[in-house]
């Protein structure tokens, strides 16, 4: 498998090196022959907007996507890892978004797992407790090995598993939005953490969105947008935050916002000092026939203000939607009139294995019926009536939502929505995963609503989406609101992005 | 957002010694409240009170199955699966050591046979489980009928169980293992039981198997994803689980000096009893093997102490009714926990 | 664009066939009647129509016990206290019942008329259903656990007030009415009737209601049925207590029938009921499963239990054909949607 190949001269120096690597997705080419260089024993950043192909990428590296086309190569040598345990063994440690640690063993116990000196079974004395322990104490000497996981912070959970990775022989670790859960302390810790395994004789691949953390931590940074490799350079030679942004951002936004004229200011919704274990008192308010729109980051807070508008998660601070109860359950939210589009459709807004017949009259079933029976003549007619309205691309109404595609079945989710009489509607991230076509159709669709005096706030973390429909913008970072806009021609791209990425609190 | 230096509170150290010591607490208080409680009033310990050298040795015999299942048990509820089937297994291996010993096999080979039936019990468990992707429940539940159902068929019509009767007897020595051959006043199948659990507590504490269940139960993901191979864990735990239940059985069947059927039924509840009691998490990854063992003590000194002080026909409920506190205890335990 | 034709026009005539609840469902009623005729091939005197009706009126309890737990199954949760409470309310039924000056403790109630005695019995039952939602909603404690508790402390109830036999003296006369009483003018019971008035409300609630719809949205997603506002904590509570009571009824006509409070009765029921259940396509996942199914799964396990009596095979034989019969089931039906969806 591993072979010497033609890579350049002093490849053997290149911690990783990518030639023409492609991936392409049915009608979509997520990565687009992109080639650049690590060095070795440097933090090297990897930057862009969603959907820029940074995480297709992450995947291909760590074995969990095999690449359309193009070749990896670690220290020279080719690399094409055909799982994630195969990345592993080739030296590629991962440290996801999702915690793989063991809570209920110790940090020393976590750091050996699976990798165990025994004979017979039995746990023999070896040189890796040793080692693991002195991997743990050169990048963090303050977490006692002897501790029980479950007792430490996210923080240093995470640092257990990249010691767990250094230790297990790990020359390069991949670090996806490690900050998102930490506070300003552990940010600051886990940098001190990063860069002693730089000196160690560890590569880091660093994705962030905060472009504070990729100026101080960075050695040198790959831009990349539309799955194409825009720059790989010194951090050094990047002129600030505005070369970075520019870079990311590339040509203007195609932006077709037209504005629905002056909307009156009729609050419908007005949410204020809204605070929980992520939001930082958020305030706002939306007004009647009015399209708002909610951008940030992943992480930034936008679904945990949808969910707390909409009674699922608990939340401090003031909500008053047109004076009415203020609801502790999605079932009292959709009572008083608010209905929700979440994140997730496949898990939490679709009954995946029923028909769309059984799904769309959901969140108002007793409209369907009368003492509680059914009229299952009427649900058919119902059903019709939006596969036609929403123009719900099948044949049937009996056919199962798992079978749909990704626009249709929002399409479905949406009919949930409307079927429930909803005087505003929460639609989060509501084109994630949706063809170009289906896309403007719903646009088109929330554009009708609005002018027929909905409420409707959309919580994106895509740019283009929020542009191309809201009437206002609040722009999220790290739980709050930092900045609103009103859309139209004059609106800085650039600035959004500053703002986003953190670049909001110095310069307000 | 927690800091990383936490200084725990006094509050917190004494949770947390709560949390690990109240199992020790609790025996003591089980076991002061029956010796102070004056016994001589019931017929059933004319002889004096609970903490008589008779009683206990009574106790400790009669818990005897309990003690040697809890420990397998307790790390198979640890790595996050149950077994249903062990109160059936036990009966099946009970009456099959029986029939062997009554058809004039020596105590050895009968008793090895025995175990590995245990293995085979336990491996067909593990291989629905596994193999199959059957949920735990259910396919533990068909191994529960199952092996029942085979115990049943291999005892004569018309007889309840395998004991002496026509030209078939029962040999004397048949009794020594679980109740009359002694070593320090306990019978060997006591013995046998502490030496499982010691073997247990060392499987746990020092060998792969028991880092790999609570990793299993844990965080399966992160079990795979560092090279474990949580199958063949699972399996070898079914597999350990009917081993300790036939020994089980054994135990239970020499003590009675027959091989019934149902003698082990509603031995899986008592297990689950015991080893919630002994602060498992159902959710899997926590546990001790140890705790376990305290927890059958407790559960044992309550139904014999119990006997002295109420009617045997009180002993359903207060097993349901401690099934039910020790679950509800042990679920505030871990949320707590998960808040903090 | 062409493979979603081609995909679209597959689903097209997928939709014209069965849904794979109905498929099951119809592949359950078809082994039952296979099973029937196999039987009548093998057995001698089987095929007569008196033993079809026997198959439904000797299993009356188990197939009301086995509708609230199908319920519950498809809402993704366990209830085993069924057999516990079938005992609790017939016991608690005869003692309330009973006289009060008995010549002993198991001779002597609470003195009440029949009607009080059976409606206080119903109430005692549905009182161990509220443990089992109180544990399950409120605590998250998992079913199997929970309904394990509550089968041992119902009928550890039992136990005590009947001392661990039965009481069946010094009862009022018109105890025994009704779980004796024939309707028709055949020797069909009221037990058997009210069954079969049960099965029917329950298909009717199941298919045709608004509750029926959201037992199966809960089990099938229930994180999804909360963000659509559904209040899945209230509706499982209401399941748990609608089992208990038929569970509560059961007993109490159990009780009727045999004039006693017997505290052993319904030893196992439990387990039949969740057998019967498994045997009719309910999946144990929840979100998916029929009180039909449900019904003809019964009749298998009663074809199969009667024709193994009837080829003299002892009784002992129970267990072990039970065990095949709900293995064989799951494989069957895993492997039956398997290939039906590939």
């Amino acid at each position: 498998m591993i072979v010497q190949t033609a890579f350049a001269d002093n490849a053997q120096e290149k911690a990783l090196s990518v030639r023409d690597l492609t991936k392409d997705y049915p009608g979509v080419r997520a990565v687009d022959t992109v080639s650049f260089d690590i060095d070795r024993n440097t933090v090297h950043c990897l930057v862009g907007e969603n959907g820029a192909g940074k995480s297709t990428i992450v995947k291909m590296l760590t074995g969990a996507l095999a690449p359309t086309s193009g070749s990896m190569a670690i220290l020279g040598r080719d690399y094409a890892p055909s799982s994630t345990q195969d990345a592993r063994e080739s030296g590629i440690g991962t440290l996801f978004q999702e915690l793989h640690v063991v809570d209920q063993l110790t940090v020393l116990e976590n750091l050996t797992l699976g990798m165990e000196a025994s004979r017979l079974g039995f746990l023999v004395k070896s040189d890796l407790e040793e080692r693991v322990t002195k991997t743990l104490a050169a990048i963090e000497p303050t977490i006692d090995p002897s501790a029980r996981v479950s007792s430490l912070s996210v923080a240093q959970k995470q640092i257990v598993e990249i010691a767990r990775a250094a230790s297990s022989g790990a020359s390069i670790i991949i670090m996806d939005e490690p900050t998102a859960a930490l506070s300003e302390r552990e940010v600051e810790r886990l940098f001190g953490v990063i860069r002693r395994l730089r000196d160690s004789d560890v590569t880091v691949i660093y994705i962030s969105h905060k472009l504070d953390e990729i100026f101080e931590l960075g050695d040198n940074v790959t831009v990349m947008r539309d799955g194409k490799h825009i720059a790989t350079k010194p951090l050094a030679d990047v002129n600030g935050r505005p070369e970075l942004i520019e870079m990311m951002v590339g040509r203007a936004i195609t932006h077709d916002y037209e504005s629905r004229g002056e909307i009156a200011d009729k609050p419908v919704l007005t949410v204020k000092g809204l605070s929980n274990y992520l939001l930082k008192d958020v305030s706002f308010h939306v007004n009647e026939g009015e399209i708002v729109g909610f951008y940030g980051l992943v992480g930034a807070g936008k679904t945990e203000v949808a969910r707390a508008i909409y009674g699922a998660d608990k939340a401090d601070g003031q909500i008053d939607f047109l004076g009415r109860k203020r609801p502790s359950s999605p079932k009292e939210a959709i009572e008083a009139g608010i209905a929700l589009v979440p994140e997730e459709r496949r898990t939490q807004g679709l009954f995946t294995e029923l028909t769309i017949r059984r799904n769309i009259p959901i969140m108002n079933i007793r409209k369907l019926a009368s003492f509680g029976v059914f009229k299952d003549e009427r649900e058919k007619e119902v059903a019709r009536e939006y596969v036609g309205k929403l123009g719900i691309a099948t044949n049937s109404i009996e056919k199962y939502a798992e079978k749909l595609s990704g626009g249709n079945q929002q399409k479905v989710v949406l009919s949930k929505c409307l079927f429930a009489d909803a005087d505003m509607l929460l639609l989060d991230e509501p084109t994630r995963g949706v063809d170009v076509g289906a896309k403007s159709e719903i646009y088109d669709l929330i554009r009708d609503l609005a002018n027929n005096g909905r409420a409707i706030c959309i919580f994106s973390s895509e740019l283009e989406e929020v542009l191309g429909i809201c009437d206002r913008v609040f722009l999220m970072y790290d739980g709050r609101v930092e900045a609103e806009i009103q859309n139209g021609a004059e609106v800085d791209i650039p600035q959004i992005l500053n703002v986003v990425t953190g670049g909001g609190r110095e310069n307000p | 957002m927690t800091d990383l230096t936490q200084n725990p509170t006094s509050g917190d150290r004494v949770k947390r010694f709560l949390k690990d010591y109240y199992i020790y607490l609790v025996l003591i208080l089980v076991v002061v409240v029956l010796s102070t409680a004056n016994l001589d009033k019931f017929p059933l310990f004319e002889r004096g009170n609970f903490l008589s050298e008779r009683n206990i040795i009574n106790i400790l015999r009669i818990s005897a199955p309990i003690l040697t299942l809890a420990g397998a048990f307790t790390l198979l509820m640890i790595s996050g699966y149950i077994d249903l089937s062990v109160g059936s297994a036990m009966s099946l291996s009970a009456v099959v050591y029986a029939m062997l010993v009554i058809n004039g096999v020596p105590f050895l080979p009968a008793f090895v046979a025995t175990v590995l039936l245990g293995v085979l019990l336990g491996a067909i468990n593990g291989f629905l489980v596994i193999r199959l992707k059957i949920t735990p429940v259910i396919a533990t539940l068909i191994t529960l009928s199952l092996y029942k159902g085979i115990a049943l068929l291999l005892v004569e019509d018309g007889v309840s169980a395998i004991k002496s009767g026509g030209d078939l007897k029962m040999p004397g020595w048949f009794n020594d293992y679980g109740r009359d051959g002694v070593l320090f006043g306990l019978p060997w199948a006591f013995w046998v039981a502490i030496l499982v659990t010691i073997a247990m507590i060392i499987a746990q504490d020092r060998m792969k198997l028991g880092k790999y269940a609570a990793a299993t139960g844990g965080n399966p993901t992160a079990a795979k994803l560092s090279g474990i191979n949580t199958a063949r864990t699972v399996i070898l735990l079914y597999v350990l689980v009917g081993v300790c239940a036939a020994l089980a059985g054994i135990a239970r069947s020499s003590f009675m000096s027959l091989g019934d059927p149902l003698s082990g039924d509603g031995m899986e509840l008592t297990a689950i009893l015991v080893v919630l009691l002994g602060g498992t998490a159902f959710s899997g990854g926590e546990g001790r093997v140890l705790k376990s063992f305290i927890g059958a003590l407790i559960i044992m000194s309550l139904t014999v102490g119990m006997l002295t002080l109420v009617p045997a026909y009180f002993q359903t409920l207060v097993v349901g009714t401690a099934l039910l506190l020790a679950a509800a205890s042990n679920h505030l335990v871990s949320r707590r926990d998960s808040e903090n | 664009m062409t493979d979603q034709a081609i995909a679209g026009r597959r689903l097209a005539e997928r939709d014209n066939r069965l849904s794979d609840e109905m498929f099951i469902t119809s592949l359950v009623a078809g082994a039952a009647v296979a099973l029937f005729l196999l039987a009548s091939i093998l057995v001698p005197n089987f095929f007569q129509f008196q033993n079809v009706v026997n198959l439904v009126t000797n299993n009356w309890a188990v197939i009301s016990l086995g509708v609230g737990v199908t319920f519950l199954l498809v809402s993704g949760n366990f209830d085993l206290s069924v057999g516990g409470i079938v005992a609790l309310s017939g016991v608690l039924a005869v003692w309330f019942a009973q006289s009060t000056e008995g010549a002993n403790a198991l001779s002597s109630g609470w003195g009440m008329p029949t009607w009080l005695a059976m409606v206080c019995a119903l109430i005692g039952a549905m009182l161990i259903g509220a443990i089992n939602a109180v544990f399950v909603v409120a605590l998250r404690v998992p079913s199997i656990i929970v309904t394990l508790g509550t089968m041992m402390l119902a009928r550890g109830i039992a136990q005590v007030v009947t001392q661990g036999s039965q009481r069946n003296t010094n009862l009022p006369s018109d105890f025994g009415v009704l779980g004796n009483m024939t309707m028709f003018g055949t020797s069909i019971k009221l037990p058997v009737v009210l069954m079969a008035v049960l099965i029917l409300v329950a298909v009717f609630v199941e298919r045709k209601t608004v509750f029926g719809r959201l037992t199966y949205l809960i089990g099938a997603n229930p994180v999804a049925s909360r963000l659509s506002g559904v209040d899945n904590a209230r509706h499982v509570i209401k399941l748990y207590l609608f089992s208990a009571a038929m569970a509560g009824a059961v007993g109490i006509l159990l009780a009727s029938e045999f004039k006693s409070g017997f505290s052993n009765r319904g030893m196992l029921m439990e387990f039949d009921a969740l057998v019967i259940s498994l045997l009719g396509g309910v999946a144990i996942a929840g979100g998916f499963g029929s009180v039909i199914g449900m019904f003809f799964g019964a009749i298998i396990l009663a074809t199969v239990t009667s024709a193994a009596t009837g080829l003299v095979l002892s009784p002992d034989w129970q267990f072990t054909l039970k065990a095949i019969a709900v293995f064989i089931a799951i494989m069957a039906q895993t492997w039956a949607l398997a290939r039906r969806h590939a």
